[in-house]
């Protein structure tokens, strides 16, 4: 049976490449502006990573309880770059809230530069999908970071001018990542395929 | 660590890739799209496009090149060329660039790059400076429509006044070295890399692999831009990368992670 993942978008930019490595991973894609709805009728929710906080914060508001509800009882979801950073429950790049799936704040990268743009090295990865997919470099594109309370749901980290920050976390199905693995090349593509395999297979 | 970057740009006219000496002598060089995928898979860590006819008919043909080929990338592209307006930005965004260059209409009116910091983030705005050693007035000098027009700005204060105003990355071409294959101009790329806080690509002069290397080495930059040298076909794109990884530089290696 095929796999249904819905794309909340916020509409801030460009969502071409995330839908194509879907598709290519298998999936059937759907775009949703309504938050509400996104998690209606899907097997997995996937927040991309365009845009800023404060905005999608806003798109979010309306239907934040219901994905929140839906992810609580055990919807998959990827979150990717900003889309990992809504996982959160709040950001010092604007007001807004976010989901508060992972306990925690988005604070800006303690580096002089900024942003983080290119391909960084992901360590101690411990997500089985990191393994699955042989993704060990990714590429990043981002000024902020997620400091969770605590580091338990952290499950791979990078580094940037001595700031090391989390480059994914885990809490059951919900997966977030700071990098693009839609940029990431050849094991960036695997790494989505491996996330839309294990929706497939819970 | 971030690694160091290797650009691979391509110049896009009707559609097409192609290439020339001075802007003059276009030849056809192949289709965009192929030539993207191709450089991905040798290994390029970024693809840039660039529209070198920049009028509004063409604008519209690179937008869908953009949109074909974001199907198929999926390593970052840049688009730029005749870009005026933070609409504009984000109309190539929607295509599927992620980033996109704002060369003389930043000059014209330096608030382009702030509105579209606002909209879209710093990451996804890059701005184009192609500059000019200007031996009487004793520093380089910017110059706007392709090269062809002088400003009274100097490269290093217009790279940080551009930071300053929201741009995320500098891509900083040597007018003189442009196509001349005899390396990047170095004390260019070092002042201002040295200047600011953002990434810089050099841009402008590779030659060879060592070209590459010194440029970050010895310019301080962060990622290379090259173009003549690939598509002429005197080196690979994972012959570049040996050579940088060689020089202890920290490099993404395509066959690395495949077999990883």
């Amino acid at each position: 049976m095929t796999t249904r993942v819905t794309l909340f978008d916020y509409g801030a930019g460009n969502l071409h490449s995330l839908a194509k490595a879907l598709e290519a991973a298998g999936a059937e894609v759907r775009v949703e502006t309504d938050a509400a709805r996104a998690v209606e009728n899907t097997d997995a929710l996937i927040l991309p990573g365009v845009g800023a906080f404060q905005a999608a914060a806003q798109r979010l508001a309306p239907g934040r309880d219901a994905v929140r509800d839906a992810l609580g009882a055990g919807l998959p979801a990827l979150g990717i770059c900003l889309g990992m950073q809504l996982l959160f429950d709040a950001s010092d790049e604007g007001p807004g809230a976010g989901l508060g799936v992972i306990p925690g704040r988005v604070t800006r990268l303690d580096a002089a530069r900024v942003p983080q743009i290119g391909w960084n090295a992901i360590d101690d990865a411990r997500d089985p999908l990191f393994a699955a997919s042989g993704l060990g470099v990714a590429y990043y594109a981002n000024s902020f970071v997620c400091r969770p309370d605590d580091d338990a749901p952290v499950t791979a980290w990078s580094e940037h001018e001595g700031d090391r920050f989390p480059a994914a976390v885990r809490q059951g199905n919900v997966v977030g990542v700071q990098f693009h693995p839609e940029k990431s090349s050849a094991p960036g593509l695997a790494f989505v395929k491996a996330f839309v395999e294990s929706v497939r297979d819970s | 660590m971030l690694t160091r970057r290797l650009i691979v740009c391509l110049d896009v006219k009707g559609g097409r890739v192609v290439k020339g000496t001075q802007f003059v002598n276009l030849r056809d060089v192949g289709d965009p799209v192929e030539l993207a995928a191709r450089y991905e898979a040798e290994g390029a860590d970024e693809v840039t496009f660039l529209d070198i006819s920049a009028s509004a008919e063409e604008r519209a043909t690179l937008l869908d090149v953009a949109r074909r080929t974001a199907e198929r990338l999926f390593v970052p592209l840049t688009i730029g060329g005749g870009v005026r307006s933070a609409d504009d930005v984000a109309r190539a965004l929607r295509a599927g660039a992620d980033k996109v260059s704002i060369n003389s209409a930043a000059v014209d009116r330096p608030a382009v790059l702030t509105e579209s910091a606002d909209r879209f983030g710093a990451q996804c705005v890059v701005a184009s400076i192609d500059a000019k050693w200007d031996d009487a007035a004793r520093m380089f000098r910017v110059y706007v429509k392709g090269g062809r027009q002088p400003t009274e700005l100097e490269a290093v204060s217009w790279a940080a006044e551009c930071v300053r105003r929201g741009a995320g990355e500098i891509l900083l071409t040597s007018i003189d070295r442009d196509g001349a294959r005899t390396g990047y101009d170095l004390p260019l790329t070092r002042a201002v890399a040295d200047a600011v806080d953002v990434p810089v690509i050099a841009s402008g002069g590779a030659g060879d692999a060592t070209h590459v290397r010194d440029a970050i080495v010895d310019g301080h930059a962060d990622a290379a831009l090259v173009a003549g040298i690939l598509h002429d076909g005197l080196t690979t794109v994972a012959a570049l990368k040996d050579t940088m990884r060689d020089a202890g530089l920290p490099v993404r290696m395509a066959s690395v992670e495949r077999g990883a």
